[in-house]
């Protein structure tokens, strides 16, 4: 799932804890999913937060096509 | 100019170029005027051509005349600019064009450049240009194949973790879309797809670079970005390879290529047509990552706390209720001792008060039995007395004593009628010293 669907499935469960409609059971479940989303989420974030990489795209262009053309020579 | 008599070298002027045939040297200021002199002198014509680059400043609005051949810069005076505007409509870039004027140079100054341009008094719209109609029925052509629709179908993620950017390597979109991530807070992968933005080389470069930028992998979206320009400099965004690429480019593209007044084929087929590269860069990235780190921070919050408050709360409810049995005993347990007591005490209440009555009863049986005592030892003999005379009256020896006799029947009923003797043939008579039998005579009649 994307960064935004997993924001919005936490925003869901967050409300759903909130209406204090959930069994002990779902609460239980809820939780455990919300965490693992928000753990998700917080990866994306992590690899967006870092120092910015900036590449060029003629430089990589040439790395594929030097790594396709080594790859063609070894098969 | 074909002399020099109406130009005389300066006596404070340097020497010439040794060696050289030409008249001079002159002033340049003096030579700028005689240059404006002799080209307003060329005759005033009508001019028609494709309007392009609009430039209104303060006083006077520039533009370019231009056809398949050349292009003359062109200028006319803010008044008769919006005379003609208040006659003909709005005018724009692109429409074929009469213009009426001539020839004038503006010699500028030691501060001020000076530049050559055909001073236009009128204009006349001939029609859509050619540059128009041509891109019109492109962009009309594209929409019946449905491709502007395409890239907007494709899916955008709010959170690239690479952004693929084709614009000129040294230009000011470059920065700009720089800081639209930073402002963003956003700090991925950029792959920089560096391509011409605005001459005749430009379409293929960028085509070829959205390629490679969706042929290497992993680019979530891409953005073409460039500064403002006239639309002459933006025909290489109206390009119909290019066009038709990025409708059916499997990757999402950002087009940030002129103004809010230049509309190109490329802003039509985008999945997104952004005004500047700043505001690019901002939609590439859906989400502010700071504020959404602290809103994932919060969200952590509430449900951990909604984890520990539903145990929590649960656990307390169990502890009450298993509480609540063991209250119940105690209360139960409690009233029935409270009614054991007050039955005890009811008790005895009721013994006392029965023990006072049986006294009472006592004492007043005591009393009517010593009053009867007394009364009988009295009374008694007196009754018997009299009893016994009213017995011995009514006993039939007595009678019999007096000389009656008491006839009985065979069975020893006493017959106290002379029908019922007549009834029977034996009877028996009794008198006072004993019984005799008798025969009855007379039958019942």
């Amino acid at each position: 799932m994307s960064y935004e669907a997993n924001v919005a499935r936490v925003e869901e469960i967050i409300r759903r804890l909130d209406s204090g409609e959930a069994s002990l059971t779902d609460t239980l479940q809820l939780v455990k999913e919300g965490k693992e989303l928000i753990e998700r989420c917080a990866v994306e974030l992590e690899a967006v937060g870092g120092a910015l990489e900036e590449l060029r795209l003629e430089e990589l262009v040439a790395r594929l096509e030097g790594e396709a053309a080594k790859s063609e020579a070894g098969g | 100019m074909s002399g020099n008599d109406t130009l005389t070298p300066a006596p404070t002027m340097p020497a010439g170029i040794p060696g050289s045939a030409l008249a001079g040297p002159f002033g340049v200021g003096e030579y700028a005027a005689a240059l404006r002199a002799r080209l307003r002198e060329f005759a005033r014509v009508q001019l028609v051509g494709e309007l392009a680059d609009l430039r209104p400043s303060r006083a006077r609005v520039y533009f370019e005349l231009r056809d398949a051949h050349g292009a003359i810069p062109c200028a006319a005076w803010k008044a008769d600019w919006e005379a003609v505007v208040q006659r003909v409509g709005a005018v724009r870039e692109g429409m074929q064009v009469v213009v009426a004027g001539g020839c004038d140079y503006y010699p500028g100054s030691a501060a001020a450049s000076p530049s050559f341009s055909f001073a236009v008094s009128d204009l006349r719209v001939a029609g859509e240009g050619d540059l128009l109609a041509r891109i019109d029925r492109l962009r009309k052509a594209l929409a019946a194949e449905g491709l502007l629709e395409r890239q907007q179908r494709l899916s955008r993620p709010q959170l690239p973790r690479t952004i693929g950017v084709v614009t000129g390597e040294g230009g000011k979109a470059r920065d700009d879309v720089l800081a639209g991530l930073r402002r963003r807070g956003w700090a991925g992968t950029i792959v920089w797809g560096f391509a011409p933005v605005q001459d005749r080389h430009a379409a293929p470069a960028i085509t070829r670079a959205l390629q490679d930028l969706a042929a290497v992998g992993g680019v979530d979206v891409a953005i073409v970005a460039r500064g403002g320009g006239s639309l002459a400099d933006l025909l290489c965004f109206c390009d119909e390879t290019l066009c038709r690429t990025v409708a059916l480019l499997g990757v999402p593209v950002i087009a940030s290529v002129g103004h809010h007044t230049d509309r190109t084929l490329l802003d039509d087929v985008a999945a997104v047509s952004c005004s500047t590269p700043t505001h690019a860069a901002e939609e590439a990235v859906g989400v502010d990552c700071a504020q959404a780190r602290a809103e994932l921070g919060r969200a952590a919050k509430r449900l951990h706390r909604h984890g520990h408050r539903a145990v929590l709360e649960r656990a307390r409810t169990l502890a009450a209720l298993s509480r609540a049995p063991t209250e119940q005993l105690e209360r139960q347990r409690t009233r029935l001792h409270q009614q054991l007591r007050e039955i005890r005490a009811g008790a005895r209440r009721r013994v006392e008060a029965e023990r006072a009555l049986t006294r009472r009863r006592a004492v007043v049986l005591e009393r009517k039995t010593q009053a009867a005592v007394g009364d009988c030892r009295r009374r008694r003999p007196r009754e018997l007395e009299r009893l016994a005379l009213a017995l011995a009256a009514h006993d039939p020896q007595r009678t019999l004593e007096r000389g009656y006799a008491l006839v009985q029947g065979p069975t020893g009923e006493p017959l106290s009628s002379a029908a019922r003797a007549r009834e029977q043939t034996q009877v028996r008579l009794h008198f006072a010293d004993g019984a005799v039998g008798a025969r009855i005579e007379e039958q019942g009649s």
